[in-house]
């Protein structure tokens, strides 16, 4: 084996090291715990699985809560390699106090490297953000019928992150049924007099004074938002053409602050410098890619001889396609006369647009004032070239919103209807009351 | 009163949506905060001035003050005494009449559109007690005078009244909604008009309403549609007015409009030299160490984006990948949870985007030709709609064969679906999520209609969720009741609640012939 290894040379400390400094800051395992982990050395399964829950985390977005058990940090990588795919009956049988499995780790954080494109996602997601981001995400998050709560302000987050305007994906923020389900804690306040006595009993004119609460909260919101969109659209004009990255052309915020008090700002100019140097380890590694896969493979070979290998499948790397919506061909082009054929072309062009897949827009973007007129804008000199850098229009991303809207008010208006039906059998199951809907 | 697990639960949803909402407002006005600052003047050494928190007044508060139990109480009782007074006054005729329904017609909601960001005017009512209709204010929130009218409607209906004598007018501080409501109405029609302090001025202006009060009913009703379109014009034409007012309210609560006073400002500076960011903004140029970590910076994404994995690399990571797939035991080219998930995201728009093909398609077509078009349409859209239903099939199978598999689900996480994971299996993702993300618009109003629309998704969103979570909570509880004293006003509360979505009410009439 040791042979092996020095017949590769000195690529693969290099490729390993690249490696590990492409991943992110907070998730970056040193070489050593990877080269254990090839000898399936027990010493590095608590810094493998540790690594493994820090990535994952950050993919599924969730709240990274520093305070995980080793036992809470098994059960979820088990569970995301499951929901991603990764089928190794081997890996599902570790013990759950994390204290072996190294190897198989290696083998996983190996698979999940090309399957989830590790690397460049967590580039994309962790980038850091100098400019006023909104996020432009329309889907829902959901599988099944529970709701997650996705924190604002994820501890995840860097304050500083939190300072450069950051803003997590809308659709997230949803209330979380199991949350209020098992929510039998709450402290009852029935203090204060003239309070119902000692019952825990709720006055439902208490809901009706939230949920009024709730409502001015939004106007509220709605105003704040406003007021920031004045203000953020007088510094874009005003610092117009002061960038010196013209796909830009004004600063954000955080730029024209910067300006104003350059000292505030010395954690920025250091995160983005070690970004820098991320983006160059990931380069690094591009390079040396090949050395990696091939002492994979001889992870598996060594396994192979050890004959741990369980009773598979044949399973094919092909996309596992499931069948698409039907092109549209399938419409039959019969002998018709011409107008005919045309209407089934625009009737087709038409469908078409619904059958399409409608490539989603996901992720946080950095707000750019464009005016129509290229010409007003005045470019001084930059150090980075201007191209046609593909920039997502607010129209189309306010059709998409407004399309969400309409969709969601149709379902809002479906459960009113709903509750109203019930409501109307209870009323009608009264003698001698008649409810009269407004 | 309900009883004790679902009430919580319910005021449980409520009170932690009312949580992030907070958050998110302290979030938003930590950043405005700081764009103000540039905006005014540089040179100005003094702090940011402590800006009292708008949020601070509302910060948290699970009951309504004393001071607005004490208001509501006040308000109460010069009502009961209005309508004493009134049915002193009343003829018998009036009461003969039998169950004459008022509606509602107060309520003078400006039409709300789905677009338009309206501020509507909930006007919430104490059901257990019928006679009194809390006025229009929101005392709580602002510091300072607010115009408000007690032109609120009330139950004039003498037979409903009957149902809630029982209840004594007491039990309003026990929990009363108070000012849950923003008169924007109040303010927008009443902005001209003197303010009046919500207490001092309350039972004083009782007895002014009182004589239009002791009108007959239809008179009454006049009254209240007249205000009702005054204020339905005066939003529906001036929404910007209703936006304008919404963020007074907010700047009452200490900043004042202050904006207003650096608009000025800026006017005003112009000629007193340099120091702020309109006239200087263009000549502005990032302190250098910034420029060049920001061009090696971006210099690095651009060749991250550009760079394309060597033939080697992949030839080798495909060995592997295919080897290590052998040692799989997974159903044979089943989905993963992930993709399951991926493409269930995809079906989740077809829906509402057939629905709106299928109404466009209503219309009788005139012509044989658009009568033609209007059937190929059709058949096409059904066999769309088969073939998601196929696919959904299958999706499902998936799932179940991929769940036999599933390992324990870690409880905290429940289902966390990654967020807004991009599709995989396609090679040029990697270009794509290494490009900068940007977001382009052109001017203010689009920018405004941008993060109206958001928040206005956002709040459906919570709207829905919060729907979901009271028809759990509350419907069971009238189900199997029959009908006792209180239930009425728990049937009109819940009602309301449920199907109006806090803004109108049910009528319940006792169904007696008078005599």
């Amino acid at each position: 084996m040791r042979q092996q290894q020095r017949e590769r040379g000195p690529a693969l400390p290099a490729a390993v090291g690249a490696l590990c400094r492409a991943l992110p800051p907070r998730a970056r395992p040193a070489p050593d715990t990877l080269r254990r982990a090839r000898f399936d050395r027990p010493q590095a399964s608590l810094d493998f699985w540790r690594l493994l829950y820090v990535l994952l985390k950050q993919v599924h977005g969730g709240r990274c809560t520093e305070s995980d058990a080793i036992g809470g940090q098994v059960r979820f990588v088990k569970w995301a390699l499951w929901f991603h795919g990764y089928r190794r009956p081997q890996l599902q049988l570790l013990p759950a106090d994390g204290s072996a499995g190294s190897r198989e780790l290696l083998l996983a954080f190996s698979w999940l490297l090309h399957s989830l494109h590790l690397l460049e996602q967590l580039l994309a997601r962790n980038r850091l953000q100098t400019g006023d981001e909104t996020s432009v995400c329309t889907c829902i998050v959901s599988l099944g019928s529970r709701l997650e709560l996705h924190s604002s302000f994820a501890c995840q987050l860097d304050p500083l992150k939190i300072l450069l305007n950051v803003e997590i994906c809308e659709a997230g923020k949803h209330i979380c049924l199991n949350t209020i389900k098992c929510e039998d804690d709450v402290p009852s306040r029935q203090e204060g007099a003239g309070e119902a006595a000692a019952e825990d009993r709720v006055d439902v004119r208490y809901l009706q004074w939230l949920n009024g609460r709730l409502r001015l909260q939004w106007h509220a919101l709605h105003a704040q938002h406003q007021e920031q969109c004045k203000l953020l659209h007088k510094i874009h004009l005003f610092t117009s053409g002061s960038h010196m990255d013209q796909r830009l052309g004004h600063f954000s915020v955080t730029e024209a602050d910067l300006t104003r008090q350059p000292e505030n700002y010395k954690q920025l100019f250091q995160l983005l410098e070690s970004e820098t140097m991320q983006l160059e380890a990931f380069l690094e590694w591009k390079q040396l890619e090949p050395v990696y896969w091939q002492w994979m493979e001889t992870v598996l070979d060594n396994m192979a001889e050890e004959g741990n290998m369980c009773e598979s499948q044949e399973a094919h790397m092909e996309k596992r396609r499931l069948p698409e919506v039907a092109a549209a061909e399938e419409l039959q082009k019969e002998r018709f006369s011409a107008t005919a054929r045309k209407i089934q072309e625009s009737v087709e062009l038409k469908l078409r647009a619904l059958r399409a897949p409608k490539s989603k827009m996901h992720g946080s973007c950095r707000l750019v004032l464009r005016s129509k007129h290229p010409g007003s804008q005045r470019g001084t000199a930059g150090c980075v070239p201007k191209e046609a850098v593909p920039a997502v229009g607010a129209a189309e991303v306010i059709r998409e919103l407004q399309g969400r809207e309409a969709s969601l008010q149709a379902e809002l208006q479906q459960l009113r209807e709903q509750s109203r039906r019930r409501m109307q059998a209870i009323a009608e199951g009264w003698e001698g009351v008649i409810c009269i809907s407004p | 009163m309900l009883p004790a697990g679902r009430g919580r639960r319910a005021a449980a949803a409520l009170r932690a949506a009312l949580g992030e909402g907070a958050e998110r407002r302290r979030e938003l006005e930590r950043r405005a905060a700081r764009s103000r600052a540039l905006l005014g003047r540089w040179d100005d050494e003094e702090e940011e001035r402590p800006q009292p928190q708008p949020g601070s007044s509302t910060a948290h508060e699970d009951r309504p003050s004393p001071k607005e139990l004490e208001e509501l109480e006040l308000l109460n009782r010069a009502l009961e005494k209005a309508l004493k007074v009134r049915k002193s006054v009343l003829k018998a005729p009036l009461e003969a009449q039998g169950a004459t329904e008022q509606k509602w017609a107060g309520e003078a909601h400006a039409p709300k559109k789905a677009e338009e960001q309206q501020m509507p005017v909930p006007i919430k009512d104490v059901p257990e007690c019928r006679k009194v209709r809390a006025g229009s204010k929101k005392p709580l929130l602002l510091k300072k005078p607010f115009p408000y009218q007690l032109k609120a409607p009330y139950r004039t209906d003498p037979d409903v009244k009957k149902l809630q004598r029982k209840v004594p007018a007491r039990c309003v501080s026990q929990g009363p909604r108070t000012a849950g409501k923003i008169s924007s109405k109040g303010m927008t029609s009443k902005r001209g008009m003197s303010h009046r302090t919500a207490t001092g001025a309350c039972a004083a202006a009782e007895p002014q309403e009182t004589p239009g009060l002791s009108e007959s009913a239809p008179n009454e009703q006049q009254s209240f549609s007249g205000g009702d379109s005054a204020a339905g014009k005066n939003s529906v034409a001036a929404k910007k007015q209703l936006l304008d007012a919404g963020k007074k309210s907010c700047s009452f609560l200490g900043e004042c409009s202050e904006k207003d006073d650096t608009a000025g400002a800026w006017g005003r500076s112009t000629s007193a030299g340099t120091g702020t960011l309109q006239e200087k903004g263009c000549q502005l140029k990032l302190p250098l160490l910034y420029r060049k970590a920001y061009s090696r910076n971006s210099r690095a994404w651009e060749r991250c984006r550009l760079c394309q994995t060597s033939a080697d690399a992949e030839a080798a990571r495909t060995r592997f990948m295919e080897r290590i797939q052998t040692t799989f035991c997974s159903p044979k080219l089943t989905p993963s949870p992930a993709e399951i998930e991926e493409e269930l995201r995809a079906l989740q728009d077809v829906p509402s985007h057939l629905r709106q093909y299928v109404e466009a398609e209503l219309a009788d077509p005139p012509t044989l030709q658009g009568e033609y078009e209007s059937l190929l349409t059709l058949e096409g859209l059904q066999s769309t709609v088969s073939q998601c239903l196929q696919k959904l099939q299958l999706l499902r199978a998936a799932l179940e064969s991929q769940l036999r598999l599933c390992p324990d689900c870690p409880g905290d996480v429940g289902i966390c679906s990654p967020a807004c994971v991009p599709a995989r299996g396609q090679t040029c993702d990697s270009a794509d999520t290494l490009a900068v993300p940007l977001l382009s618009y052109s001017s203010l109003q689009e920018l405004r209609d941008l993060f109206t629309l958001k928040l206005q998704v956002s709040m459906l969103h919570q709207e829905i969720a919060l729907q979901k979570v009271m028809m759990a909570e509350l419907l069971p509880v009238l189900e199997p009741r029959p009908f006792l004293e209180g239930s009425a006003g728990l049937f009109r509360a819940i009602h309301t609640q449920l199907c109006e979505g806090g803004r109108r009410f049910p009528v319940l009439v006792r169904d007696e012939l008078l005599d």
